[in-house]
């Protein structure tokens, strides 16, 4: 153990690869997320109207958080502004608008969303489906007013039910809450296997594994054993901290307890380890096993499924999700921090990423071996 | 004289160009990387993502009202593509458990006084209660309760506005005084497949490449070879040569590496391809050759041959974000914003998205090329100093 102390203290890339790049992943998505949606859109307005209702369409959009209006003299124009991204989202006024609204022609708006941008897009579609609906409303409202009904009399007319929407586990609909809450176990995950792949597989790759194996007079165990607390120790300081950050500094909603989240981080990190500890033992070359290691973390990402909802996945690919730990750890975060479900609702993530630790017992005779005869290539 | 020149300097080229694909070709560790990842990947987020979106997501349903309105608006919400009802709780208490076991992603309350205020031309309200664990549950729910209010609303309206003493003319040109007409032209169903998977190829390419190419300069650097090694002959000149030479190793396999991300997998994938292959094959001219002077020039920072794969993972997720595709790059802060015109990838995902998603031609994406070529330029400028460097380095040493 306190050979790989020193070990870790004259490679300083082991440090540097941990703490700098948690850090910089947590600063870099707390700061680019930092707005909790994205404000003022760019939406495109083709006013061939020119009449005080098309003006004030766009007053209402400029007036909302999400939008701003950039006008646009023809279609074609807002066409090509919107295909190349310029804006999220167009609409037209024609010509006439407003007379055919007050002689009830029912004149259209056309609006247009370029939703290959997802985000901006179904926002801006959201934005402008209330505008549409909104000023069909203030029509109704001067109608209705010269009739000689009161506001709220009016109100119950234009707008017969209203929707009271509860967000469960993110009430301000804050974009970071959705993705930092997975993003950064995630990258946690991918650090913790890298490095424990990096650390073992270097001990083959230098050809200093069986002075490893002296220091720890012969045992395997106790070489592993040295080894890896270290790291261990490491890596779950790092995860609480980042823990902190989130529920505490952050602020990010957490119904439950902070402290069941440290519980789920530090499994998290010992099941990363025993994916490591595979990776390596299974593929005792240190340059293969760490590009397999580095392929199988990317993919970490995408299986937590919080992007894409696992179910949404075609059939046959819904089980791989599950082995990953980190798919696990997202499971038991929804539970803690959304419903505060306290241990019994988790405790099975716990046992599946506890399942891991079966992995390292299957390959731990091969690496021994390799660590003994050094008869991989090295390179 | 001139012809004997440019005779050597091909020769030398050549050279190089051969002794790098050895290399390459020689490190399994690359190979994985390029072939097992640059050709695998794609294919395997293309099945991942192949489903464009959650539909008939489970939600329960608390009926207190029990009355004829509310079971129409349930069975219209039931009757929507994004929900479908599972579930009708006695209480809140049974939907919520429902919902913390995850066997429904919403849960829609309708309130006892729901039909006696519609009756008495008062506002009702009915509220949802969303997991708020995916954006698309989110999306999914509001959309669906919100067109299903709207269309409710009407029927609703017209009986009302006749009550409140409007002719019958009069009422349906108030219901609706104007109509809209909605265009989503490009991805038509909100495909989350086709969002993602258009932002992350390019990305693969990039950063497969960074990887491996680093990952040779680290090993080189390792076993004390300098990656910068010139031809013998010309006594310390001919840096272009070297970095010609191994770029062109590097660009042919790319070439075909990205020919087949861009062109083959999104026909394989089904996503729509809005643009002639010829367009996008000449954006992946520059953008590879961007690509190769950007690691070229990155690469010389890294002393062994592993830190980069710490640097690899991490500047995966930031360098897909930094293109834009999700949260929109009108609203980046002014830092990160500066940040993202380092990567090549950041221009050649957007133009991508714009050409073959939205099929904008190559002429509508000429500022995104534009801005390539300058990352070539400079990034090749950058690449020749750093094997300038290198050189000298390695010839003091020696």
């Amino acid at each position: 153990m306190r050979r790989e102390l020193r070990l870790m203290q004259q490679r300083p890339v082991y440090l540097i690869a941990t703490v700098g790049v948690l850090a910089f992943c947590t600063v870099f998505f707390l700061t680019f997320l930092k707005d909790r949606q994205p404000y003022d859109l760019p939406i495109g307005v083709v006013d061939s109207d020119h009449s005080s209702l098309s003006r004030n369409f766009t007053r209402q959009i400029e007036a909302t958080k999400i939008g701003k209006t950039i006008s646009f003299t023809s279609y074609t124009e807002a066409r090509k502004a919107l295909q190349t991204g310029k804006i999220t989202a167009f609409f037209v006024i024609p010509e006439n608008f407003y007379d055919d609204v007050l002689s009830y022609r029912q004149p259209t708006l056309s609006f247009y969303v370029n939703t290959a941008y997802f985000i901006g897009g179904s926002l801006s579609y959201k934005e402008l489906l209330t505008l549409a609906n909104l000023s069909s409303g203030a029509v109704q409202r001067e109608v209705l007013r010269a009739k000689g009904l009161t506001d709220s009399e009016i109100m119950g007319l234009i707008q017969p039910i209203t929707i009271d929407a509860h967000q469960i586990g993110n009430p301000t609909m804050d974009y970071k809450v959705f993705l930092v809450n997975a993003l950064l176990p995630g990258i946690l995950e991918a650090i913790v296997i890298l490095v424990t792949v990096y650390a073992l597989g270097s001990e083959l790759k230098y050809g200093t594994s069986r002075h490893l194996l002296e220091k720890a007079g012969g045992s395997m165990s106790a070489a592993m054993l040295g080894k890896l607390i270290p790291y261990t120790i490491l890596f779950s300081a790092l995860g609480i901290i980042c823990d902190c950050i989130l529920y505490d500094w952050a602020g990010f909603p957490m119904a439950g307890s902070v402290f069941n989240m440290f519980v789920g981080t530090f499994v998290l990190v010992l099941a990363s380890e025993a994916v490591a500890f595979f990776i390596i033992g299974a593929l005792p070359v240190l340059r293969l096993a760490v590009s397999i290691a580095a392929l199988y973390s990317t993919l970490g990402f995408s299986m937590a499924g919080f992007s894409l909802p696992v179910e949404a996945m075609p059939s046959f690919i819904r089980g791989l999700p599950a082995i990953f730990p980190v798919r696990h750890y997202y499971l038991m975060y929804v539970q803690e921090a959304f419903y505060a479900s306290g241990f019994g609702g988790w405790y099975m993530q716990l046992v599946y990423m506890l399942l891991f630790l079966f992995l390292p017992p299957l390959v731990y005779r091969r690496l021994q071996k390799a660590y003994v005869n050094l008869n991989f290539p090295r390179k | 004289m001139k012809k004997k020149y440019a005779g050597q300097w091909l020769a030398d080229v050549y050279a190089i160009f051969v002794r790098e694909l050895k290399h390459i070709f020689s490190d399994s560790g690359v190979l994985v990387i390029f072939f097992l990842a640059g050709l695998l990947y794609p294919v395997l987020y293309g099945l991942v993502y192949r489903n464009d979106s959650v539909e008939d997501m489970p939600v329960a349903v608390v009926d207190r009202s029990g009355s004829s309105d509310s079971r129409r608006f349930v069975r219209a919400l039931d009757a929507t593509r994004e929900l479908s009802v599972d579930y009708a709780c006695a209480d809140m208490a049974e939907a919520e458990r429902l919902m913390q076991q995850r066997r429904v992603n919403g849960i829609v309350m309708i309130p006892s006084d729901f039909d006696h205020k519609l009756a008495s031309m008062e506002q009702a309200t009915v509220s949802t209660y969303g997991d708020m664990s995916s954006f698309l549950y989110y999306k999914n729910l509001t959309m669906a309760v919100n067109m299903v209010m709207l269309s409710e609303m009407h029927g609703i309206q017209t009986s009302r506005f006749s009550t409140a003493g409007l002719g019958a003319q009069q009422v349906s040109q108030l219901v609706q005084p104007l109509k809209y007409e909605e265009n989503i032209p490009y991805n038509r169903n909100f495909s989350y497949s086709l969002f993602f998977l258009s932002a992350v190829l390019m990305i693969i390419i990039q950063q497969t490449m960074f990887y491996g190419v680093s990952m040779l300069t680290g090993t080189m650097r390792e076993e004390n070879r300098s990656f910068a090694i010139l031809p013998q002959s010309l006594h310390g000149h001919g840096i272009s040569r070297t970095v010609i030479g191994r770029g062109a190793a590097y660009w042919i396999l790319y070439v075909g590496i990205g020919a087949y991300v861009a062109g083959l997998v999104p026909w394989m994938t089904g996503m729509p391809q809005n643009c002639p292959f010829r367009d996008i094959f000449i954006l992946l001219l520059f953008y590879v050759t961007a690509c190769v002077v950007f690691s070229f020039t990155f690469s010389t920072f890294i002393r062994h041959r592993e830190t980069v794969i710490v640097i690899f993972l991490m500047m995966s997720p930031i360098c897909l974000f930094l293109t834009g595709f999700s949260w929109p790059q009108s609203s980046f802060p002014w830092l990160w914003k500066q940040f993202s015109y380092i990567f090549p990838s950041t221009f050649a995902s957007r133009a991508f998205i714009n050409m073959n998603t939205a099929g904008a031609d190559l002429s509508m994406c000429s500022g995104e090329i534009a801005a390539l070529t300058v990352q070539i330029i400079v990034y090749y400028l950058l690449a020749c100093l750093a094997a300038f460097w290198e050189n000298r380095r390695s010839t003091m040493v020696s």
